[in-house]
C-alpha cells in the first residue's frame, strides 16, 4: 500500500508519537511540583494508543507503507499488550519518579518501538524497532544516575546489548546476501524457491537468533539478566520484564514464520522451514537450556530481585520451549502466557518496590515475618509466587498447561517432560519467599501501614491472576482470534 | 597485475594495518588517530563498490563527525598521554582462536554459496537513487528513525546534565 494509504492505518502510532511531542512542550510549563501531571498524561495517552490499536482489531489483514509493516490481529493483539503493560508501569513508577518527566517520556517512546516490533515486515524495521527499544532501555536502566548499581546495570545492559545486535546485523546482511531481498515476505518466497545453501542459512539463523535471543533473555545471551534487573530501578526491571520482552517474542514468532518457515500447504496452521536447518530442535535445545540454567541459579538467590530476573530466564525458556512446534497452537499458547505472565510478574515487582523502603531492603530475609506485618500484601505476594511457579488453581498454572499441551500434541514429549520438572525446581525458591513471610515470626517487628494506592494496586493485579485460573476461555479466545497472521509484500 | 588492482591491495592494506593499530596500540591516542585512516580506508573501498553516496557520507560524518568527537573526547581527557590501558590484553591464544574461528567460518559461507545481487560493475552515481528511495518506499523508517534520535537526545541529555542544586 503506498505512504499516503497507509497513513489512516497507522493512527496508533502516530497519536504516540503526537503524544510524545506534546508531553515534552507540556514539560517545559510546568513547575517542579507539577511535574505528576506528565505520568498520567502518559499513561492516559498509551491507554487511548492501545484503545486506537483495538478499533484496528477488525479491519483485513494488509502491509502498509510499501511493505514496511504489516496490520494483522497479531501484531494488534501485541500492540495492546505493550500499550497496556506501559500503563501499569507508569502507575508502579509514579512514586519514584514523581519529578522526573523525561522518565515517562522516554517509556512512552519505548512503547512507540513496542508498537512496531510485532508489526515488521523489513529487515529494515526489525533493527530500528529493535533500537528504538534498546537504546532508551538502557536510558531507562540507568536513570538512577548517581546509583552506582543503577549505572552499571546502564551500562553492561549497553554493551551486550551493542554486540548482539551487531551479529544480528551481520547474520541479516547474510540473509539478504542469500536473497537479495530486505522484505520478509520476499525472502519467505526466495528462501522457499531453494537454490539458498542450508548450512549457511543455518549460520545466519544462528547470527539472528543473538539479537532475538538478547531481547527475550534466552541461553545463551542472557548475561547481562541479573545484574540488569537487581540494579536497574524495580519499575524499570518490572517493564523490562514485561513489555520489550512480550515484543520480542512477537519479532520472534514473526522472524519464524517468515524467514525460517512458511504455512504448509495441507494444514492451515502450521508451519514448514523454509531451508531446512533444523530449527526445531535447536530451539529445542536453547529451551531446556534457558529454563534449566534460569532456574538453577535462581535457586540460592538471596536478593529478591535477582532471584526474580533469575526466574524470568526460565519463564523465557518455557516460552522458547512451545516455539519448538512452529503450529498456530504454540503462538496462541505464547500469547496467553505473556498476558498471565504480565500480571503476576508486575505483582511480584510491585509488592518490592513500594515495600523496599518500609522492610530495609529486598532481599528474602527482610521479607521474614511479613505475614504477621501485613497479611493482605503478605497473601497477595504468596499468590504471585504460587502462580509463577504454576500451580493451581492460579493463572500460572493454566498458562503453563496450555504451553506443555501445544508441546505434548506434536510429540516432543521429553522436551515437555524437562519443562515440568523445570517447574518442580521453580517451586523451591518461590517457596522460600513465602516461607521467610509466614513460617518465620518475629514479633519484635511492628505491623506495616500501606497505602489505598499500594492496596488497590495490589488488588489490580492480583484479582486477575486469581480469576484467570478458573475463568479463562474468554482471554484465550481474544488469542486465538489474534493470530491471524499476513504474508504479502 | 592491473593498476586497479594494485590500488585496491593498497587501499587494503591501509585499511587493515591501521584497524589493526586500533586495536593493539596502548596509547588511546595513538588509537583515534589510527582510526582515521581506518575510516579513510572504508570510504575509498565504498567507492570501489561503485557506492558514491556511501563513501561521502562515511567521510562527512565517519572521519568529520564522530572521529573528531573521539580525539576532542580524548585530547579533553586529563594525562590522557600517559594513561595507559588497565586492562592487560587477554590471552593471545585465545583471541586469535576466536578470530581466526570466526573468520574461517566467514570464509566458509562466501565459498559455499551462490550470492543473489550482482554488483554494477559500471560507476554511475548513486545519490539520486537513494534520495528517491527514502522518500518512497523507505520513508517509513526514514520518519521512524527522527523519533528514534529524539529519544537518544532526551536520554543523553538527561544522562550527562549536571543536577540542579536548588531543591
Amino acid at each position: 500500500m503506498s505512504n499516503l494509504n497507509s497513513i489512516q492505518y497507522f493512527i496508533p502510532e502516530l497519536f504516540l508519537t503526537a503524544a510524545i511531542l506534546a508531553l515534552i512542550i507540556v514539560d517545559l510549563f510546568l513547575k517542579r511540583k507539577q511535574k505528576s501531571i506528565i505520568a498520567y498524561l502518559s499513561a492516559a495517552a498509551s491507554l487511548v494508543a492501545g484503545f486506537l490499536a483495538y478499533q484496528q482489531f477488525s479491519l483485513p489483514a494488509t502491509s502498509i507503507f510499501q511493505g514496511m509493516l504489516v496490520l494483522d490481529s497479531f501484531a494488534i493483539f501485541f500492540k495492546i499488550l505493550a500499550a497496556f503493560s506501559t500503563v501499569i508501569v507508569v502507575f508502579i513508577s509514579l512514586d519514584k519518579f514523581r519529578e522526573t518527566a523525561e522518565y515517562f517520556i522516554l517509556l512512552l517512546i519505548v512503547t512507540l518501538g513496542m508498537f512496531i516490533m510485532p508489526a515488521v515486515n523489513d529487515i529494515l524495521m526489525i533493527i530500528i524497532a529493535m533500537e528504538i527499544v534498546g537504546l532508551i532501555s538502557y536510558v531507562l536502566a540507568g536513570i538512577h544516575k548517581t546509583d552506582l548499581k543503577s549505572t552499571e546495570a546502564a551500562l553492561k545492559y549497553m554493551i551486550y546489548g551493542a554486540v548482539s545486535t551487531g551479529i544480528m546485523a551481520f547474520g541479516f546482511s547474510l540473509i539478504y546476501g542469500l536473497t537479495g531481498h530486505t522484505n520478509l515476505y520476499d525472502i519467505q518466497m526466495t528462501l522457499a524457491s531453494g537454490h539458498v545453501n542450508s548450512v549457511a542459512m543455518f549460520i545466519a539463523f544462528m547470527m539472528v537468533l543473538a539479537g532475538l535471543g538478547y531481547k527475550i533473555a534466552m541461553v545463551p545471551f542472557h548475561f547481562w539478566v541479573p545484574d540488569v534487573y537487581e540494579g536497574a530501578p524495580t519499575p524499570v526491571t518490572a517493564f523490562l520484564s514485561v513489555g520489550p520482552k512480550a515484543a520480542g517474542f512477537a519479532l520472534f514468532i514473526r522472524f519464524l514464520v517468515t524467514i525460517v518457515a512458511h504455512p504448509s500447504s495441507g494444514a492451515a496452521d502450521t508451519f514448514v522451514q523454509n531451508v531446512d536447518i533444523q530449527a526445531p530442535f535447536l530451539i529445542a535445545v536453547l529451551a531446556v537450556l534457558t529454563m534449566t540454567l534460569g532456574n538453577f541459579s535462581a535457586l540460592n538467590q538471596k536478593n529478591i530481585k535477582r532471584m526474580l530476573g533469575y526466574s524470568a530466564i526460565a519463564h523465557v525458556g518455557y516460552m522458547v520451549m512451545a516455539l519448538v512446534v512452529f503450529n498456530k497452537d504454540a503462538f496462541g499458547a505464547i500469547m496467553f502466557y505473556m498476558i498471565v505472565y504480565l500480571f503476576m510478574n508486575f505483582g511480584a515487582f510491585w509488592i518490592l518496590e513500594s515495600l523496599s523502603s518500609k522492610l530495609g531492603g529486598e532481599d528474602i530475609e527482610h521479607y521474614k515475618g511479613l505475614g504477621y506485618r501485613d497479611s493482605f500484601t503478605a497473601v497477595s505476594m504468596a499468590v504471585f509466587m504460587f502462580s509463577l511457579t504454576g500451580l493451581p488453581p492460579l493463572a500460572g498454572f493454566i498458562g503453563k498447561v496450555y504451553l506443555f499441551a501445544a508441546v505434548i500434541k506434536q510429540g516432543w514429549l521429553i522436551l515437555a517432560l524437562l519443562g515440568v520438572l523445570n517447574s518442580v525446581v521453580s517451586l523451591f525458591y518461590y517457596v522460600s519467599v513465602v516461607k521467610a513471610m509466614f513460617l518465620k515470626q518475629d514479633d519484635e517487628l511492628a505491623p506495616i501501614q500501606t497505602s489505598l494506592y499500594h492496596k488497590i494496586m495490589v488488588l489490580i493485579l492480583v484479582v486477575p491472576t486469581l480469576v484467570l485460573g478458573v475463568y479463562w476461555s474468554p482471554v484465550i479466545e481474544f488469542t486465538t482470534n489474534s493470530i491471524g497472521l499476513f504474508f504479502g509484500r | 597485475m592491473e593498476a586497479n588492482q594494485i590500488l585496491f591491495i593498497a587501499i587494503a592494506l591501509l585499511t587493515v594495518l591501521s584497524a589493526a593499530v586500533v586495536a593493539f596500540s596502548n596509547k588511546i591516542i595513538h588509537s583515534a588517530f589510527a582510526l582515521l585512516a581506518t575510516f579513510t580506508g572504508f570510504a575509498m573501498l565504498y567507492v570501489y563498490l561503485s557506492a558514491d553516496y556511501l563513501a561521502v557520507t562515511q567521510i562527512i560524518i565517519y572521519v568529520g563527525g564522530i572521529l573528531i568527537l573521539i580525539i576532542f573526547g580524548v585530547l579533553m581527557t586529563h594525562k590522557i598521554y600517559s594513561t595507559t590501558k588497565k586492562t592487560a590484553h587477554n590471552s593471545i591464544l585465545v583471541s586469535l582462536l576466536g578470530g581466526v574461528l570466526a573468520a574461517g567460518l566467514i570464509l566458509f559461507i562466501i565459498s559455499l554459496n551462490p550470492w543473489a545481487a550482482n554488483i554494477a560493475k559500471d560507476f554511475s552515481p548513486t545519490t539520486a537513487v537513494i534520495g528517491k528511495e527514502i522518500l518512497t518506499n523507505y520513508l517509513l523508517p526514514f520518519e521512524i528513525i527522527s523519533v528514534l534520535l529524539l529519544g537518544a537526545l532526551i536520554g543523553a541529555i538527561f544522562i550527562a546534565r549536571q543536577e540542579d542544586k536548588e531543591k
